[in-house]
């Protein structure tokens, strides 16, 4: 029971990691592709 | 034998159990995003060219390659400048080649730190180089030096994804190779705010941005390279199993890097990307200059040829045309996450045939839809074209995997890459070459670029044979077993300290 609980936090604090490694990367690529999209609307004006 | 000290060392970047695989994805990126700058590097083509002048170029009409190499009172000409990207993806292809192999010896991490100084030093250098407006030291930095990062950090998390993800090993490399895709994309606004944030009366703010983003991407790529890790051998995702039923077209076993260029599959996997490059690359080159030049006045509204069109016409086509590859670049990067992630459902030879024979259907029909007018038709062949140009690049690296094994395909994936480099020549050539051949020939400038499309058309019936010829590697070029084991044990695979160490603090000893 007690191995399992502190496995579990252990899992949970990994994904905490991976939702701030994936927002580090995804917020300049996200900001990126922004600005090109706003470039490509010109086409369609 | 105790492990080793070394934190770039490779036992010290296997991943202790429980260890989450999504957290590698981000390292890649990381990487990649930082290294696909290389496609934005124009942006600092225009202020580079008044470097010395300033509000104007300073030009020097005599002046010969040698002596625009050193000279200090002259603005560079934009053909000049433009030789870096040559540079770029010759070193990118031939660093890859060359160290591959090191790499896989070395681990994810030592190739990635490497390729931190290459590439955020070739920034320093170059940095110097516009300084003291030496062209020859921009070459040193980032072609040559940065190239080399661009090599390096390109390959280096290919084998590790795919070891990480069995169960979807080109969405994984697919991902990571979005980001190269995407550099540019973060990198060419990034670099404009920074140059006008820096420009003086003195100054166009080139080298003081080139110092800003080398010093910002050495960083990016140091946590990138630090945060990869490699699985324990044998690591399974959770509840995956390997699927019992053998799919001849995606091997189990491994062949060796120094045997993998002695099978036709090598040669024909080389010619294929080749082949695929150089088609989209020379689509690439002609997509804004033929969108104005075949509809010219009919994007504005008015019936007008391009040569009849006045200079604020122009103007508002061409902001036209640079919204066009604003949205090539969008469908670049999202073919690759797209066709990469599909090509784990239906198989690497199927994306393939579909990349090949679409993309003759569609290169072929790019004339009629020009002649006809049809804008929206035009323009959405372009893009499904450049789904497939990006996806081209985020397949291969798992069509290698499922041909020759995990065990070297890092290092397989570098020499392929030669492939890009040649495509890299081969493209913008041929696309010169005919439309020049043309334009000499009297041919009207709107009708130029059929012939080629037809030419580029043809690559990709080459391409699809080639495809269509690719089967299941020879036996007799597999590792036996006991090659497998000496191999791992020689690339510190089995890391049988840093193992036992692992166990040990588990155990709490």
């Amino acid at each position: 029971m007690h191995d399992g609980s502190r496995k579990t936090t252990a899992q949970d604090g990994q994904w905490v990691m991976v939702i701030i490694a994936w927002t580090l990367v995804g917020i300049p690529l996200a900001w990126g592709v922004y600005r090109t999209f706003l470039g490509a609307l010109k086409l369609f004006h | 034998m105790a492990a080793s000290n070394n934190i770039l060392a490779k036992e010290h970047t296997i991943a202790k159990p429980g260890y989450n695989r999504w957290l590698v994805p981000p390292a890649a990126l990381a990487i990649h995003l930082s290294i696909g700058m290389a496609y934005g590097f124009s942006v600092f083509w225009l202020p580079l060219s008044q470097a010395i002048g300033i509000n104007q170029r300073v030009e020097c009409p005599d002046m010969t390659f040698f002596q625009e190499m050193v000279t200090k009172t002259c603005d560079w000409r934009i053909s000049t400048l433009g030789w870096m990207f040559t540079l770029f993806f010759v070193f990118l292809g031939s660093s890859a080649a060359v160290f591959g192999h090191w790499l896989e010896r070395e681990g994810p991490r030592k190739a990635g730190v490497v390729a931190a100084f290459c590439w955020g030093g070739g920034f320093l250098i170059s940095a110097f180089g516009v300084y003291i407006h030496q062209i020859w030291l921009m070459w040193l930095g980032s072609g040559i030096i940065g190239g080399c990062g661009l090599g390096l950090g390109y390959i280096s998390p290919v084998s590790t994804l795919i070891k990480w993800f069995p169960d979807r090993r080109g969405m994984a490399t697919g991902m990571a190779i979005m980001g190269f895709g995407g550099g540019a994309m973060i990198g060419s606004p990034l670099a404009d705010m920074l140059m006008k944030h820096f420009v003086t009366p003195t100054s166009v703010g080139v080298w003081e941005t080139f110092v800003t983003m080398g010093v910002l991407y050495f960083i990016a790529m140091i946590c990138g390279a630090f945060a990869y890790r490699v699985p324990a051998p044998n690591w399974k995702p959770e509840g995956w199993t390997a699927p019992v039923e053998t799919k001849a077209m995606i091997t189990k076993r491994h062949v060796h890097l120094n045997e993998a260029h002695k099978t036709p599959q090598f040669w024909l996997l080389w010619a294929i990307l080749t082949l695929n490059v150089s088609a989209g690359i020379g689509v690439i080159g002609m997509a804004s200059p033929m969108l104005q030049e075949v509809f010219a006045g009919k994007l504005i509204g008015i019936a007008k040829a391009f040569n009849d069109l006045a200079p604020d016409e122009k103007a508002k086509i061409a902001t036209i045309a640079a919204g066009f590859t604003g949205l090539l670049s969008l469908f670049n990067i999202a073919g690759r996450i797209f066709w990469a992630s599909l090509s784990d459902f239906i198989g690497r030879k199927t994306t393939y045939f579909i990349f090949f024979a679409l993309g003759m259907i569609l290169y072929a029909y790019v004339p009629t839809a020009g002649q006809q007018g049809q804008i929206a038709v035009f323009v959405g062949i372009f893009c499904v074209i450049l789904t497939m140009y990006g996806g081209g690049f985020s397949t291969i690296p798992a069509y290698l995997a499922d041909m020759f094994g995990t065990q070297f395909v890092g290092a397989i994936h570098g020499r392929i890459l030669t492939a890009w480099s040649t495509a890299g020549i081969l493209g913008p050539v041929l696309v010169n070459y005919i439309r020049d051949y043309q334009l000499a020939q009297h041919v009207p400038k709107a009708q130029v670029y059929n012939t080629t499309m037809y030419v580029l058309a043809s690559l990709l019936v080459v391409g699809f044979v080639c495809n269509l010829l690719v089967r299941p590697v020879d036996e007799r070029h597999f590792m036996t077993e006991e090659e497998l084991a000496a191999e791992r044990k020689r690339s510190h695979d089995i890391a049988d300290d840093a193992l036992e160490d692992t166990e040990k603090a588990l155990r709490g000893e």
